[in-house]
């Protein structure tokens, strides 16, 4: 790894030197960024998406302002798996995953439809204000648009930013606190559930905490934790569980539910 | 073809990433391997800076242009031309940060600074053949190079409201050096020529110092070792290169002494040459 310059000689984007005084302002807080997870909710279908969807309106009409975005799943593995046989290279296989995402919000969007659902692209947050006013659903993809131009991480083919980090992002810019995933959960455990019935529920953890873990997987992609304790804005993830019913309105209403990591 | 695989409340395509953690490492090592495609691996792309030639004018921006058009006559030299931004970007950036936007909207702010030379470049070279490239067009490519058509593309990475939050300070870290080194890694490339106004690059800023040394011929490893705070080129470049597999040649010359862009562009060692030797640095 490259030693990092300290950031007092460092050139950013031609010589701008940071000010220290800088005050950051948040660009619309009140918004909940929701990601609908792909393997977790979507390639579950109707069972799992239909009850998630029916408490996102209940929130939206209670006036809480929510934007969707959409995860990838099996289809992603899928092409994922074939790019890397080819050896494409990671900007070409991150290209790919923008497509599969992109179709699982289209698909939220005819499901939310009647109650607003708006179908957004990654540069129509400036007009959130408008769609949000409205009452509108806006649901986009959870893919960062960086397509060709993401870099490559050591001993791995697959891109590093994916749709969590869309949501933790998307979160950052708006200015919103806290990033929530909704997936089939609910957040963190001791060990996979799945598999150990005595594992226990953590209900809250730091990102420093998560890491010092160093365990082979994590729930939220790794970048996101990296990235959490240097946000402006957004210092938690809250994981919550879709397939228990109330747990995506109780989040959307601010509560304590699920998994939260923290700055 | 695969049937599809249900049985666990969701509907799978078989694939070796099936029901697979994509956080998981040893997963994630299964994808990679030592190489990556080389797309385009006889292209060199040029990334003409925009403090160091555009915002000195007419002066520095004329001749280095008749050098392209001389250059263009050579139709085995393939290339794409990428610009910076300038004095404009920082201004962007200064006015930016003192009303507290976030990082993600600087980023979606500057790349309008970079376009402005890109058409100003644009409007001189198009009477010899040039045009401004859409973002990703790359497929594009084969038919620019078979008409003679220089592609000016985009520099500015499409990060935009999505930047990451900087590991230190509340700057972009990707800026149009590290854009155009991207784009070049990812198709597979010969080389990136970056030109400046400076011979090349020096162990310290020669405008400040008249003991600075420039860099010849080095490689990143030795480079690493040594890297000049005070550098012409983003450090966030370096800092991705370590871990890119195709780029494997930097050149950084100086676009106010003519010929060097030409000699660089045939091969050349001019300025300062970067190379990566082995595929991991």
């Amino acid at each position: 790894m490259a030693e990092r310059t300290p950031v007092a000689e460092r050139k950013t984007l031609d010589a701008a030197l940071p000010r220290s005084d800088y005050k950051p302002t948040a660009v619309m807080p009140d918004v909940k960024v929701v990601k609908i997870g792909g393997q977790s909710i979507l390639d579950r279908g109707r069972a799992a998406l239909f009850p998630i969807l029916d408490e996102i309106v209940e929130a939206r009409k209670l006036g809480i302002q929510v934007v969707l975005l959409a995860g990838g799943g099996t289809r992603a593995r899928h092409i994922y798996s074939i790019a890397s046989e080819l050896e494409m290279p990671t900007g070409v296989v991150a290209t790919l995953g923008k497509y599969i995402p992109m179709q699982n919000a289209r698909m939220l969007q005819m499901l939310l439809a009647k109650h607003g659902g708006l179908y957004i692209l990654p540069d129509d947050f400036e007009k959130l204000p408008l769609y949000l006013q409205m009452g509108c659903i806006p649901v986009m993809s959870g893919m960062p648009p960086f397509g060709y131009w993401e870099k490559r991480e050591e001993g791995s083919r697959i891109p590093p930013h994916r749709t969590d980090a869309g949501v933790f992002l998307s979160a950052e810019f708006l200015g919103s606190r806290r990033a929530i995933f909704i997936k089939d959960e609910e957040g963190l455990f001791t060990d996979d559930p799945k598999k150990n019935p005595a594992a226990t529920h953590i209900p809250r953890i730091t990102a420093k905490e998560l890491t010092e873990r160093g365990l082979p997987d994590v729930i939220v992609e790794r970048v996101v934790v990296e990235y959490l304790p240097r946000a402006q804005w957004c210092k938690e993830l809250q994981i919550v569980n879709g397939l228990k019913p109330g747990q995506v309105l109780a989040a959307l209403k601010g509560e304590d539910v699920g998994t939260i990591i923290s700055a | 073809m695969s049937d599809l695989v249900g049985g666990d409340g969701r509907t799978h395509i078989p694939s070796r990433l099936m029901r697979e953690s994509l956080q998981n490492k040893k997963v994630l090592s299964g994808t990679d391997s030592d190489r990556d495609l080389q797309i385009f691996p006889d292209v060199s792309l040029v990334s003409i800076g925009g403090q160091s030639i555009f915002d000195r004018g007419k002066a520095a921006i004329l001749p280095l242009v008749d050098e392209l058009v001389q250059i263009k006559a050579d139709k085995a030299l393939k290339m794409v031309i990428g610009v910076g931004g300038g004095t404009r970007v920082r201004h962007t950036i200064a006015i930016a940060e003192d009303l507290g936007l976030p990082v993600g909207g600087m980023a979606q702010l500057v790349g309008a600074m970079e376009e402005l030379n890109a058409i100003l470049l644009n409007t001189l070279l198009a009477p010899h053949g040039s045009m401004p490239m859409q973002r990703d067009h790359f497929w594009d490519l084969p038919l620019y190079f078979d008409a003679g058509i220089t592609p000016i593309a985009i520099s500015v990475p499409p990060f935009h409201f999505w930047e990451p939050p900087p590991e230190e300070g509340h700057l972009p870290m990707h800026g149009s050096d590290f854009g155009l080194f991207q784009l070049a890694d990812v198709l597979g490339m010969k080389q990136v020529i970056f030109v400046k106004d400076e011979d090349g690059l020096y162990d310290k800023d020669p405008k400040r110092h008249k003991d600075a040394k420039k860099f010849g011929k080095i490689t990143l490893a030795e480079l690493t070792k040594q890297m000049p705070a005070e550098n012409i080129l983003d450090p966030e470049l370096f800092h991705t290169w370590q871990t890119a597999k195709n780029l494997k040649r930097i050149v950084i010359i100086n676009g106010l002494e003519r010929g060097q862009l030409t000699r660089a562009l045939r091969g050349e060692d001019v300025g300062t040459v970067i190379t990566k030797e082995d595929a991991r640095g």
